[in-house]
């Protein structure tokens, strides 16, 4: 099954919970090992939230577009949006080797991200934030 | 998400349960810090059946060890799922919180 699933978010943060639930569902359709689905969520609830929280300037209703696909043993999840320039992967690695009192308490986030997909890209087409996320469905 | 708090002996004990997510870390970030701004030194909490964690979770959890090493306390964590510990592992927590198989370990090195 190659279709998309394309889901509306509006940029409040009350919409992560119905977040879990559409990742469930997608993982359900196409038979994902749970681990895959926690890690989708983990991933796309980090960018939904930056967008949320850091991606415009004003106080007006928005939609945040997520696409999730599956394709030829990879998962393909997308995040959309028409706020400000920005890039979530700007955000410098993570020293996580610190000591405690050392270790700022942003920068977990993207480190996650980085870390638990296979290839994250960002692109700025025709005036939108587009954040690429990809996952090769393990076959074991 | 859930959170309900016990005591054995001078620990608290808070079991987390569902999901700790973007819209519902606020809520174990009130209780943590009120416990131990409230004087409680030595906490463990319960992750059995704590299903979820992203990285708003993980900051709370952060905030909440800083603040308890602030004032020379403790948290520990006792059985997290093996998706949790994954999430840990990757961002360096592992190092950060001590963590046990289960609630009699978890209170025995709070007596430490």
């Amino acid at each position: 099954m190659n279709e998309q699933m394309s889901i509306l978010f509006k940029n409040t943060l009350s919409e992560i919970e119905r977040l879990g639930q559409v990742v469930e569902e997608f993982a359900a359709l196409h038979h994902l090992p749970p681990p895959l689905a926690f890690e989708i969520n983990v991933a796309l609830e980090e960018i939904l939230t930056n967008v949320i929280s850091y991606g415009y300037d004003d106080s007006n209703e928005h939609d945040i577009i997520v696409r999730l696909s599956c394709n030829e043993g990879e998962v393909t999840a997308e995040v959309e949006d028409d706020g400000r320039p920005f890039n979530p992967l700007g955000a410098a690695e993570p020293d996580t080797n610190k000591l405690l009192e050392e270790r700022p308490v942003g920068g977990l986030g993207i480190h996650l991200v980085r870390k638990l997909m296979d290839r994250v890209e960002y692109r700025r087409p025709q005036g939108k934030n587009l954040l690429m996320m990809k996952k090769r469905i393990p076959t074991v | 998400m859930d959170i309900t708090k016990d005591k054995r002996g001078d620990v608290t004990l808070l079991a987390i349960k569902g999901r700790l997510d973007a819209s519902t870390a606020n809520k174990l970030e009130e209780k943590l810090l009120t416990s131990i701004d409230g004087g409680e030194r030595r906490l463990a909490l319960d992750c059995s059946q704590l299903d979820y964690i992203s990285s708003a979770g993980l900051r709370v959890l952060l905030l909440a060890v800083k603040r308890v090493t602030g004032v020379n306390g403790k948290i520990v964590l006792y059985a997290l799922k093996d998706q949790i510990k994954e999430v840990f592992d990757i961002v360096g927590f592992s190092s950060l919180f001590p963590s046990f198989a289960t609630q009699e370990e978890a209170l025995r090195s709070c007596d430490q």
